[in-house]
């Protein structure tokens, strides 16, 4: 309790943060392009303070990502936020013990003068999440990794239901195929290719539950010491935040340092929501 | 929160209240006859993990003690971070449990484990302890033997306090009231590998391919149908008993796994002091060293052993010695009748009736009546 309430004390410099601004811009978002000249014209970047996540464990016991920087677009149609922090390198996951660098917005859902508890949101007061991880950018880029992919040394002699001829079975050797592999026989969104960006719905923590993907996006890239990452995501989400031109809403941030261990709850955030208004 | 824990003769902390099952899954091993031919390990391996992403995985696994380990030194590694693991004189642990040694950023002091530490699921087998092969020649060369080992087969404990059911944040684990069984949601993990990192015994297990945890799951498809966890009825050995066991304070004189544990106090669960109330229960090898056993199965070791040496003389316990291995239904009541064992399912009916002793037939090699030698070429 006292290291809680020592984190609380340093994180109360973390609370003050700025206000960003997403000016309209004339550019195509759909696409997210951290070199984008759009980014060039767009306002100086925003810097925001993170801060290691204090309130539930497993937590991290160090600050690793002190700070993001921030930028924000829209189109009218489209809103896009370039973010950049430092990392010492790039972090894919894989195989056992290793885990993905990765970062998320979060928006209330609903626009009311008070937002949700920044941290995951709460009871009926829920919160839409854009979840970036450099694995499930992998995905989208080469193709999800089969066990051969990330062992290139694994010999296997067949996988059950996988044979070319299933014989007196007479079935399809696609029939079933998941079978054996649980996660992915239950539908879990964990076990197939991913897109980039995860959309999650959570009402506090421990809730946070994938939605089907409304149309965001998300490409990032790493050179010298530091990630460089565009989301975009459409303005209106049925269900989901809702952003309005000319209208304000608000903001968080975390990043997670995969090459720290850094997955679910223990990853850095900004304590409190950043105010956004969006240019009409 | 504070939980009865009665393995530690104690209360200690828990992230949760205590939550005692209507009934709790329960394997007693006799350690004296596993040979390590991992049958248990195959039947498990190719009922539930041989797709994609599980070809590493062991939910049942044979090590050898001392050097073996699957991950790596998953014992030593996190009794390291213990401190000092003392028994008060009355049998209450006194040292401290995984979950009040965590750091205030932790739900459980745990060690991490590298991908190669799964990658030698049998390192150190048939090796052998006690000094110097160098000094004395090789370990088998005397007799009696002065080097010691055993084989430790492990699966899920299916802890009364899970450690990996505490750490996930999701709350994607859970345990089942009707069974005691602990299971991941393969619907809802994310695969942050929490339960991995925090159970000692190491038996979450990341799946890289579907992305989240898995682990052995009881065989709880059989077992809801009365019929024995895969591991227990492919023993060769008959080393095993799967049932159900009570807590001391409701233990049943006619219930295999309560006799085993508490009745005799022949059966003992391994590493008690990690605090989890492990539902996996071991007669321990009788020739080993004991100061290596007790620190893996508390101080009651040494009564455990003398009870196993006695039971040439207790037609009670030699009855469900001879049951173990005897059908693969799940026994809830056994009973010594004569020079039979018996057998109980849970509505009382007779499921196996065996031999207490099997009857001893001398078959001289020349037979009489037909004139012939016999041999035992098929």
């Amino acid at each position: 309790m006292r290291t809680l309430l020592l984190s609380l004390l340093s994180a109360s410099t973390a609370f003050a943060q700025g206000e960003l601004s997403a000016p309209l811009v004339k550019a195509d978002l759909s696409k997210p392009d951290p070199a984008a000249a759009v980014w060039k014209s767009a306002p100086a970047p925003l810097s925001v303070s993170l801060m290691g996540q204090p309130m539930v464990t497993p937590r991290p016991e160090a600050t690793t990502t002190s700070e993001l920087k921030v930028q924000a677009v829209h189109d009218g149609t489209r809103v896009a936020f370039r973010l950049t922090w430092k990392d010492d390198g790039v972090d894919e996951a894989g195989v056992l013990g290793t885990f993905s660098d990765a970062a998320a917005l979060q928006f209330p859902v609903g626009n009311s003068d008070t937002p949700p508890p920044v941290m995951m949101g709460g009871k009926d007061q829920p919160v839409h999440i854009f979840h970036w991880r450099a694995q499930y950018q992998r995905d989208a880029e080469k193709g999800k990794p089969t066990p051969k992919d990330l062992y290139p040394n694994l010999n296997v002699d067949m996988y059950p239901m996988e044979f070319h001829d299933m014989g007196s079975l007479g079935r399809k050797p696609d029939d079933n195929r998941d079978q054996f592999s649980p996660g992915r026989a239950t539908g879990n969104p964990q076990a197939y290719s991913k897109t980039g960006v995860d959309e999650i719905i959570a009402e506090g923590f421990s809730t946070s539950s994938v939605q089907e993907g409304h149309g965001s996006a998300g490409k990032a890239t790493w050179a010298n010491g530091e990630w460089s990452l565009v989301i975009t995501r459409p303005l209106k989400s049925e269900g989901g935040s809702v952003l309005n031109p000319g209208g304000k809403s608000f903001v968080a941030f975390a990043v997670w340092q995969g090459g720290k261990k850094e997955v679910g709850s223990r990853k850095c955030l900004t304590m409190a929501w950043t105010p956004l208004s969006l240019g009409k | 929160m504070s939980v009865k824990n009665w393995q530690l003769k104690r209360d200690m902390d828990y992230p949760y209240p205590e939550a005692r099952p209507k009934k709790q899954w329960a394997i007693v091993f006799d350690l004296n006859k596993c040979i390590a031919c991992q049958t248990c390990t195959l039947a498990c391996k190719t009922t539930w993990t041989s797709a994609r992403g599980q070809e590493y995985m062991f939910w049942n696994n044979v090590e050898t003690k001392p050097y073996g380990g699957y991950p790596l030194a998953w014992d030593l590694r996190v009794l390291e971070k213990l401190g000092r693991q003392d028994w008060a004189k009355n049998g209450s642990y006194a040292g401290k449990t995984i979950f009040e040694a965590a750091p205030p950023s932790e739900r459980a002091v745990h060690f991490n484990p590298t991908d190669e530490d799964w990658m030698y699921p049998n390192v150190g087998e048939d090796d052998c302890a006690g000094g110097p092969v160098g000094a004395g020649g090789a370990a088998m060369s005397a007799l009696p033997h002065d080097k010691w080992f055993f084989y430790l087969p492990r699966t899920c404990a299916h802890c009364t306090y899970p450690a990996c059911l505490a750490a996930c944040p999701r709350k994607a684990i859970y345990k089942r009231a009707e069974d005691g069984i602990v299971l991941i949601d393969q619907s809802r993990c994310k695969g942050y590998g929490e339960c991995v990192r925090a159970c000692p015994y190491k038996k979450s297990m990341y799946n890289p391919y579907t992305r989240v945890s898995e682990k052995c799951v009881g065989c709880y498809p059989a077992v809801e149908q009365g019929i024995q966890p895969q591991c227990v009825v492919n023993c060769i050995g008959k080393i095993r008993v799967m049932g159900f066991i009570n807590p001391p304070w409701a233990a049943r004189d006619d219930n295999p796994v309560d006799y085993l544990v508490h009745k005799k106090g022949l059966a003992l669960p391994y590493y008690p002091q990690l605090g989890l109330e492990p539902n996996i229960y071991y007669i321990p090898p009788i020739h080993a060293d004991r100061e290596y056993l007790a620190q893996m199965f508390g101080p009651r070791v040494d009564d455990a052993i003398k009870a196993y040496q006695g039971i040439a003389r207790d037609k009670t316990a030699q009855a469900l010695m001879v049951l173990m291995g005897s059908t693969d239904r799940i026994i809830h009541r056994f009973a010594a009748e004569k020079d039979q064992a018996v057998a109980f399912n849970e509505v009382g009916t007779e499921i196996a009736r065996v031999p207490i002793t099997e009857p001893v037939i001398d078959r001289p090699a020349f037979d009489e009546r037909l004139g012939a030698v016999r041999n035992n070429t098929p």
